[in-house]
């Protein structure tokens, strides 16, 4: 069966990509504002339940403290997530562009 | 200002807070007996009920961290598991969830909190009900006349008592329902 958290929500999405630099929580969602040009918001209560629970998978872990802070980053089994994921989208995205049903002609 | 209220509705208790604050108060401190205590503001404030169970103190920390980082303050709630009350001034980011995930995954606490404490009552009442009825009086239904009736009027009251536990199962078979009701709903895709 297929992991519970796949395929990733748009949340689990973004943190992930976020956390290929060491960040704690407050800046993780700034980045993610950012990152999706203002139109990914997250609350407190998602946030901090989208990291225990990416915490708890071990795809990602805390690395640092900074002030009471904990500073999280992408573990290599994220990372293996990540290329899953990747590849499933581009193929989606193939299908988009009407590639793939091009290439069986 | 204070007010006495006992909630038994996690989400009655967060409209009521709402529309007092919507009234142009801001909330300081809530006991555990039900008091409510409020002080007059000019600001807006919102408040946010979360559900936790049982966190360690490390995550605990981390918990009011992530919220504290928000603007969020913590009003009351207990790390050993409970409702937590947050409050925050408006400034238009008022939710604490913002994707369906964690709204279901918060209705899920809410469902296991209800059949945690109801699947223990259910047992309870059970072993209290299973060898008598709710009256205990020996001989109680072959009394004839005033003899019953005054018997029965004595023993009443007892028998509520008795029979509080089931009620209890029946009031947390209720919220289990409601919370899995929202909870399919946001479940949904």
């Amino acid at each position: 069966m297929k992991h519970k958290l796949l395929p990733l929500s748009e949340t689990m999405h973004y943190i992930l990509l976020a956390l290929r630099e060491p960040l704690h929580g407050y800046a993780i969602m700034q980045k993610i504002e950012k990152m999706s040009n203002g139109t990914v918001l997250l609350a407190a209560g998602t946030l901090y339940g989208a990291i225990d629970n990416l915490n708890k998978q071990g795809w990602i872990e805390p690395v640092d403290q900074s002030g009471r802070r904990k500073v999280y980053m992408i573990t290599a089994e994220g990372n293996a997530i990540l290329k899953m994921e990747q590849s499933r989208l581009l193929h989606i995205l193939s299908l988009y562009e009407g590639r793939e049903s091009n290439e069986k002609i | 200002m204070k007010k006495f209220k006992i909630f038994f509705d996690i989400e009655k208790e967060e409209q009521w807070l709402n529309a007092q604050l919507q009234k142009g108060y801001r909330c300081t401190d809530i006991s555990g007996l039900g008091m409510y205590t409020f002080e007059k503001t000019d600001k807006r404030y919102v408040i946010r009920l979360d559900y936790q169970d049982y966190l360690s103190k490390k995550k605990f920390r981390d918990y009011k961290g992530v919220y504290e980082d928000f603007g969020w303050i913590y009003i009351k709630g207990s790390r050993l598991g409970g409702i937590q009350h947050w409050q925050k001034e408006d400034d238009g980011r008022n939710e604490i969830f913002s994707d369906r995930q964690s709204q279901s995954s918060y209705y899920k606490r809410l469902m296991s909190y209800s059949f945690g404490l109801g699947i223990p009552l259910l047992a309870f009442s059970y072993m209290l009900y299973k060898d008598s009825g709710l009256y205990l009086t020996e001989g109680l239904w072959s009394m004839k006349g005033s003899l019953f009736w005054k018997a029965f009027l004595f023993e009443t009251p007892f028998a509520l008592l008795r029979s509080l536990p089931a009620f209890m199962v029946v009031f947390f078979a209720g919220s289990f329902y409601k919370a899995y009701r929202k909870y399919s709903m946001f479940k949904e895709k």
